[in-house]
């Protein structure tokens, strides 16, 4: 039983990987995005310094020594952008994870319960969508902050999962609403399957690939919602994301004293990941959706 | 047509009175406006309850809710604590620089990527689409704030040909003269240029992909097929049915003027509506961010009625549901 089930994994995963592979893009893609994880996950041994700490003279250039130069405060700015990899991914991840969750929820049980409950919510997600993004998740910054009780981290997480959840719910609900007409979901009804079991155990695995490309394009959109955030002074302060270090850099007047080595390598670090991020969603979604191959 | 009007002149009301209300709701979880007040030892507690008697913030919600709305009926949207003046005026000072900044960007930045994403769209797996298709996945990759601060970079720190910050230079006062407006266009170039630049190509991809799948449908290969001129079917056959998701998408651009507007604004310190709205958020100053928003919301629910109209004008499929 075990070994059949691994068999099937094995054999699905070399079908995803053939037609994976023949798209250029998300293969350079995910080649790309794999070395900048590998960034975030070995920075404590790629940052010559800890990024935390004082090690030279404040507004140093670049050198051998201190490859993008120091900060106003004399901390590497080389191992600021490696660490950075690691904060802002992480934020990226766990924010389009908890946003992608949320409304696959709210579509899961707007699409099957429909109705009234369907409408209401259907609404709310309208409503959602007519607030601009960025200034809604300030707002929330500025609520959570006050409300307290969550770290600064966090914080800026939850703000930016509560912006980014109603495009999810709209296209889990869809596929919920054609789904749940399929007639083995009529035989659990009858087996006296409950409602829950029917949303998690029976349709949610059929919205799976929906769900995985999301939380892919989802952490691209999250990452640049938190580089916004940071720049704009919301982010948490002792963390280093690249968004923080360009917040610093803003306001030390990097810009009018020409220090381009202090801002020109975060925002690069932001595009590239963002971009390499996509485009993995990109193939995911190609793969999912064969009306998208071109062959 | 009269019911769809009357449908959705509904829906817009109950999403205008739900954003106003969020915005109220939310206001408040962000804190006490007279915390700074509080806080100063010079100012006595008989004071502060004056000024929250003045104010109306002593009594319960739901009647400084309802109060707030009648005033809005006035058109009276208060009183800012922060710049001491009223509200109405703190932001008629500021709203024309924003909007003279992003509206014609945006409009600009949508027309390009309309016309020429349907022309890429139209060349697809050529040279031309592939470059196009690159670069516009790169700008739409880079954070917006970040691709300004490239642009201020060369052009006014190494290039030194434009201003560094600002809408016009420290200190000169609006006035009706030529000089003023060379001053305020020199100071405007350089956002404008950003955002025109960054939002066309980021929309470019968008619109060749909507092209790309129109060109999949049978009804142009039935139009190739009879032989209709080229030029005929991109432009009766492509572009007329491209319109209608691109006139959804590129229309909320208009709606979410605020997000560009913040960041602009705090790259260039630009004196605008966003920086207001940001700071109005921070400061806890109620009103003023209130009638900001108010301002916001309205402008959001005119624009999605402009484009269900377009949508109901150029579909008439809609029309008659």
């Amino acid at each position: 039983m075990r070994s059949t089930r691994l068999q099937a994994l094995r054999g699905k995963l070399r079908e995803f990987w053939t037609v994976y592979k023949r798209d250029r893009a998300a293969l350079a893609g995910l080649a790309i995005f794999l070395v900048i994880l590998m960034v975030a996950i070995f920075a404590d041994f790629i940052a010559p310094y800890n990024p935390y700490e004082r090690v030279g003279r404040p507004y140093e250039r670049p050198s051998w020594k201190h490859l993008l130069g120091t900060n106003d405060i004399g901390q590497d700015i080389f191992s600021e952008v490696i660490y950075g990899t690691r904060a802002s991914l992480l934020i990226g991840f766990l924010a389009a994870i908890t946003g992608t969750a949320i409304g696959t929820v709210v579509g899961l049980v707007s699409g099957y319960y429909g109705s009234k409950l369907d409408e209401l919510l259907m609404r709310a997600v309208d409503m959602w969508l007519s607030i601009p993004t960025l200034l809604f998740a300030i707002f929330l910054v500025a609520v959570i902050i006050r409300a307290g009780g969550i770290p600064m981290f966090y914080s800026v997480i939850l703000a930016i999962a509560l912006t980014s959840w109603p495009p999810v719910a709209r296209l889990v609900r869809s596929a919920t609403l054609s789904i749940k007409e399929r007639p083995y979901i009529e035989s659990a009804v009858a087996l006296g399957a409950s409602s829950t079991r029917i949303m998690f155990r029976h349709i949610l695995p059929n919205v799976a690939p929906i769900v995985l490309v999301e939380v892919v394009v989802r952490t691209a959109i999250a990452m640049l919602t938190e580089s916004s955030l940071s720049f704009l002074g919301l982010g948490d302060p002792t963390v280093k994301s690249w968004g923080t270090v360009l917040h610093f850099a803003m306001i030390k007047n990097a810009l009018i004293l020409g220090l381009w080595w202090w801002f020109l390598p975060p925002g690069l670090m932001i595009a590239v990941t963002v971009m390499s991020v996509m485009m993995v969603g990109r193939g995911l979604e190609i793969y999912f959706n064969p009306r998208l191959r071109r062959y | 047509m009269k019911t769809f009007l009357a449908r959705r002149a509904l829906t817009s009301l109950v999403t205008f009175i739900a954003i106003i209300t969020i915005v109220f709701i939310l206001a408040r979880a962000t804190g006490d406006p007279l915390t700074e007040l509080e806080n100063d030892p010079r100012i006595s507690p008989a004071t502060i309850a004056a000024i929250k008697a003045a104010f109306g913030l002593d009594k319960p919600l739901h009647q400084q809710y309802l109060s707030y709305l009648a005033n809005l009926l006035r058109g009276d949207f208060g009183y800012s604590l922060h710049y001491k003046e009223p509200v109405a005026r703190v932001i008629t000072q500021r709203l024309p620089y924003t909007l003279a900044l992003l509206v014609p960007s945006i409009t600009l930045s949508n027309y390009l990527a309309y016309v020429i994403g349907i022309e890429v769209g139209w060349r697809r797996g050529s040279r031309l689409d592939s470059v196009f298709m690159s670069v516009s996945m790169f700008i739409r990759s880079t954070p917006y704030f970040w691709l300004a601060i490239v642009f201020l970079y060369v052009f006014s720190v190494v290039l030194g040909v434009t201003p560094l910050f600002g809408a016009v230079t420290p200190g000169r006062r609006f006035e009706w003269s030529l000089d003023w407006l060379l001053d305020y266009l020199w100071h405007y170039a350089l956002p404008f240029t950003v955002l025109t630049f960054r939002g066309f190509l980021a929309e470019l991809i968008y619109v060749r992909n909507v092209t790309v799948d129109i060109l999949g449908e049978d009804f142009v290969t039935t139009a190739v097929a009879r032989g209709l001129p080229e030029r005929y079917v991109k432009r009766r056959y492509v572009a007329r049915n491209a319109m209608l998701p691109i006139v959804t998408v590129l229309g909320m651009r208009y709606a979410f003027i605020i997000d560009g507007a913040i960041l602009t604004e705090t790259v260039f310190s630009y004196p605008g509506t966003g920086r207001l709205v940001y700071e109005a958020i921070f400061n806890r100053d109620f009103w003023l961010l209130q009638g900001a928003v108010v301002i916001l919301a309205a402008s959001v629910i005119i624009v999605n009625l402009v484009i269900d109209l377009l949508y109901a004008y150029l579909d008439p499929r809609v029309r008659y549901r």
